[in-house]
C-alpha cells in the first residue's frame, strides 16, 4: 500500500533532495562541467565570506522580511476572519473577492506591483501626491531606505488569505456553548476573544504560522519580480541570493550550499518552534 | 471483485502511471533522421537560438524557409526558448548531449561551451569558404576568441553608440552634438529640471550595467589595453589611476544631476523607455536599438552619434558578439555548416542585420551598402573606420572571474552612485576581485 507512495516520495522528493546536498560539497559551475570533484565546505565557506555579498546582511535582510511578512499577514488575516466568521449580505462574493490574491503567480504579482511603486509614474507615488502626503515622487523600490518595505508590502496584500482561510475554518469549529458559558459569566467581546477563541485555535495558529515561515523564507517571486535583491543588496534574501547565484552566476555548488545552509536553519526553527509551544500548551 | 483484489489493482495501476509519467522525457527526443521512400536521403537539423525575440525569430524562420527552397531534402527546426532563460536552456541542452546541429553562441558563452568541450572547432569549414577572406578582421578576431581558435561564426557586431532626441534637446536650445563626453556630461545636466520631470541621461543601473559604465568612465584613462578593458599598458588595473577616479566621481556626479533616482534600478526596457518617452534623451545603446526605437519614434525626432571621446581623445568600445557553432553532438556538422554558410553568407547577413538592427560581419557589405553608411548608421559607421579615435578593447571573457562580475559590479556601483562607498574604496573592491 505505500510502496506507490514510497516511490513517488524518493523519486520526487528525496533523490534530488539528496543529489541537491552532494552538489554542495562539489565545484559544480558551468564554466568548468568537466571537472566536477569534492571540494568539501568550500562553497559554505565561500558564500559566509564572500565581501562583495554580505551573507551577515543578507541573513539579516530574509529575518526582515520573514518577521514583518507574517506579523502582518497573520494579525490582518485574522481580523479578516474574524469579520467573515458572522453571516451577512454578499459575504460569499466578498469572501471570493478578498481570497482571490491567493491564486496568483507570485512572479506576476510582483511585476504589477512594480508598476503600482514605479518612481516617476506609479500609482501608489500619485494618490500620496494627489493627498497631499508627499510633494515629489518616491523611488520606492530604487531608494534602499523605501524598498524593502515595498515588497513587504506587496507579501502582506498576497498573503493575508492564507491566513484568513485557515484561521476562519478554525473559528468555525469554535464551539457555540463555549461562548454561551462565557457570556453568562459576562466576559465582554475581547474577553472573550483572549480567553476562549484563541486558546482554542492555538494548535491552527501555531501550524499556520509555522508553515507560513517557511514558505516566506522560501519565496523569491515577489522580490525577484520587483527588485531582484536590490537596489545595493537591501533586498536581497537567501533565496534570491541562491536563484542569482545559479542563473546569473552559473555557480550550481554555492547555489546548493546555500539551499542547505536554508534547509538546516530551517529545520533548527523548527524544532526549537515547536518545543517552545508544546511546552505553554504542556504546563 | 473482493477487497484485496480492488487494493491490488488500485496499487498497480498508480504504478503503471508513475511509471509512465517518468519515461515521458523518452517521448521528447530531439528530431531523429528519416529516410525518404526514394531519391536523397531526408535530413532534419535542430538549431536552438538564445537572442530571442518576436520579431527575430520570424525573421529567422524567413531565412530557414527561404533555405529549405534551396535544398529540398534538409528541414531545420527550429528552437527558440525564451530570452531570459536561453543561455541557461542551451547550457542544459549541450551538457544533457542532446542532438543539436546549429546552436547560436554568444561573447559570454563561448568560453564556457569550449571549456567542456561542447562545440567544435570550424577552421576545416572556415578555410574553404570562399567567404572567408570577406570578413571584417574583427570578425576573424571575435570567432578566435578562445584559444586562437574560430569555435563560432559571428553573425552580429554590437557596438554602443550614443542615441541623441534632437527634438527634444532643441527644445531647450541644443542644436551642436556633444564630441567631447564632458559636452555631453554638461548638456545632460543643462537640461534636467528645466521642465518637471525632465532629465538628461538614461542611466543603467541594472542588469549588467558595466558594459555601459565601463565606456564612459574608462574613456579619460589614455593608455587602456586592447586585449583587457581592466589593465592599462603598463598592466596597471585600469581604476586604480588617477584619472578614472576622477571620472568615476564625475559619472557618480551624472547620476545624482541628470538622471531620474530611480535609474539605480533601470534595465535595458527602462532606459529604452525613458528614451522614447523624452525623459532621458540621451541613450547609450547597441544597434539593436534602432529597430525599436524605429518602431516608436519618427526618424526626425532623434539620431545616433558616434560615442563621445574623453580626456584621453578616444573613445574605448568593446565589441559585443553572437554567431552561429557546431556542438559536439551533431550527427550532421556538414550540412549544418552549409546553413551557417548560407545564413553568414554577405547577402543573407546584410539582409538580417537591415531587419533586426546589429552591424553585419562582411567588408564587402559597408563597402556596397549604403544602410550602413547612412541615416543613423553613419554613426558606427564612423567609429568602424578611425580606429585611433574609436578604439577597440575586449572585456576578460576567458577570465574564470567573468561570469561573476556583473553581480559583484553591480551593488557596488549602486552602493557608490548612491554615496554610500567612497570612491577609494569602491577602486579597492574592484581591484580585489580581479586580482
Amino acid at each position: 500500500m505505500f510502496v506507490p507512495t514510497f516511490v513517488f516520495l524518493a523519486t520526487f522528493i528525496y533523490y534530488p533532495l539528496c543529489k541537491g546536498v552532494v552538489v554542495a560539497f562539489q565545484n559544480y559551475n558551468m564554466f568548468d562541467l568537466t571537472n566536477v570533484h569534492f571540494i568539501g565546505f568550500k562553497n559554505f565557506a565561500d558564500v559566509i565570506s564572500d565581501k562583495n555579498t554580505s551573507f551577515w546582511k543578507v541573513f539579516l535582510n530574509t529575518i526582515e522580511w520573514t518577521f514583518f511578512s507574517l506579523l502582518l499577514q497573520f494579525l490582518l488575516g485574522f481580523v479578516l476572519a474574524l469579520t467573515l466568521r458572522k453571516p451577512f449580505r454578499g459575504r460569499g462574493i466578498y469572501t471570493g473577492l478578498v481570497f482571490y490574491t491567493w491564486a496568483l503567480s507570485g512572479f506576476a504579482i510582483g511585476l504589477i506591483w512594480s508598476w503600482l511603486f514605479n518612481g516617476q509614474a506609479g500609482l501608489v507615488n500619485d494618490l500620496l501626491i494627489r493627498f497631499h502626503v508627499i510633494e515629489k515622487p518616491i523611488g520606492f523600490l530604487s531608494d534602499p531606505r523605501y524598498a524593502m518595505m515595498s515588497v513587504i508590502a506587496t507579501n502582506v496584500w498576497y498573503g493575508v488569505p492564507f491566513f484568513g482561510i485557515m484561521l476562519l475554518a478554525a473559528l468555525q469549529s469554535v464551539p457555540n456553548d463555549l461562548y454561551e458559558a462565557a457570556i453568562i459569566d459576562g466576559a465582554g467581546a475581547a474577553r472573550r476573544l483572549f480567553s476562549v477563541t484563541i486558546p482554542y485555535i492555538k494548535p491552527t495558529i501555531v501550524s499556520t504560522l509555522l508553515l507560513r515561515t517557511m514558505w516566506i523564507v522560501n519565496f523569491p517571486d515577489i522580490i525577484y519580480a520587483m527588485t531582484n535583491g536590490g537596489p545595493v543588496n537591501r533586498t536581497n534574501i537567501l533565496s534570491t541570493l541562491m536563484i542569482n547565484k545559479v542563473f546569473r552566476q552559473y555557480d550550481y555548488g554555492q547555489g546548493a550550499a546555500i539551499g542547505v545552509i536554508i534547509m538546516t536553519l530551517l529545520g533548527v526553527y523548527s524544532v526549537i518552534y515547536l518545543q517552545v509551544a508544546a511546552k505553554k500548551d504542556g504546563t | 471483485m473482493g477487497v484485496h483484489m480492488k487494493t491490488a489493482l488500485k496499487s498497480l495501476s498508480v504504478l503503471f502511471l508513475l511509471v509512465a509519467f517518468a519515461m515521458m522525457p523518452l517521448y521528447s527526443q530531439g528530431s531523429k533522421e528519416t529516410v525518404a521512400p526514394k531519391g536523397e536521403e531526408k535530413v532534419t537539423l535542430t538549431f536552438v537560438e538564445v537572442l530571442t525575440s518576436p520579431s527575430r525569430t520570424k525573421q529567422l524562420q524567413d531565412i530557414i524557409a527561404d533555405y529549405e527552397k534551396l535544398h529540398p531534402n534538409i528541414t531545420i527546426n527550429l528552437i527558440s526558448p525564451p530570452y531570459e532563460q536561453a543561455d541557461n536552456k542551451l547550457t542544459m541542452m549541450l551538457n544533457s548531449n542532446q542532438e543539436l546541429d546549429i546552436v547560436e553562441v554568444r561573447d559570454h558563452t563561448i568560453k564556457q561551451f569550449v571549456n567542456n568541450k561542447k562545440i567544435i572547432d570550424l577552421t576545416p569549414y572556415l578555410e574553404k569558404w570562399d567567404e572567408y577572406k570577406d570578413l571584417l578582421p574583427l570578425t576573424v578576431e571575435a570567432a578566435k576568441t578562445v584559444d586562437n581558435t574560430p569555435y563560432l561564426l559571428p553573425q552580429f557586431f554590437y557596438i554602443k553608440g550614443l542615441f541623441v532626441r534632437t527634438d527634444v534637446l532643441a527644445k531647450y536650445g541644443i542644436t551642436e552634438m556633444p564630441k567631447t563626453l564632458d559636452e555631453m556630461y554638461a548638456d545632460a545636466k543643462n537640461i534636467t529640471g528645466k521642465v518637471a520631470g525632465q532629465y538628461g541621461y538614461g542611466f543603467r543601473g541594472k542588469g549588467s550595467p558595466f558594459k555601459i559604465s565601463d565606456l564612459l568612465i574608462l574613456a579619460n584613462v589614455p593608455n587602456i589595453s586592447k586585449d583587457n578593458i581592466y589593465r592599462t599598458d603598463d598592466g596597471e588595473f585600469s581604476f586604480n589611476t588617477p584619472e578614472a577616479k576622477k571620472s568615476l566621481t564625475a559619472y557618480k556626479d551624472l547620476f545624482e544631476k541628470a538622471a531620474p533616482s530611480d535609474s539605480v534600478n533601470w534595465g535595458f526596457n527602462e532606459q529604452v523607455n525613458g528614451f522614447i518617452s523624452g525623459t532621458t534623451p540621451f541613450l547609450v545603446q547597441d544597434p539593436d536599438t534602432v529597430s525599436m526605437i524605429g518602431a516608436s519614434l519618427d526618424a526626425s525626432q532623434y539620431t545616433v552619434i558616434p560615442m563621445p571621446v574623453g580626456k584621453s581623445g578616444k573613445a574605448y568600445l568593446d565589441y559585443g558578439f553572437a554567431g552561429l557553432g557546431i556542438p559536439t553532438s551533431s550527427k550532421h556538422p556538414d550540412e549544418a555548416w552549409d546553413f551557417i554558410s548560407y545564413v553568414v553568407s554577405a547577402g543573407v547577413n546584410a539582409k538580417f542585420c537591415k531587419e533586426y538592427g546589429p552591424l553585419p560581419v562582411h567588408a564587402s557589405t559597408y563597402q556596397t551598402d549604403p544602410f550602413f553608411s547612412s541615416g543613423v548608421y553613419k554613426a558606427w559607421e564612423t567609429e568602424m573606420s578611425q580606429p585611433d579615435t574609436y578604439v577597440f578593447v575586449k572585456y576578460p571573457l576567458e577570465s574564470a572571474k567573468y561570469p561573476a562580475w556583473a553581480q559583484t559590479e553591480e551593488p557596488s556601483m549602486q552602493a557608490f552612485v548612491l554615496g554610500q562607498t567612497q570612491v577609494d574604496d569602491l577602486v579597492g573592491q574592484w581591484e580585489t576581485y580581479w586580482k
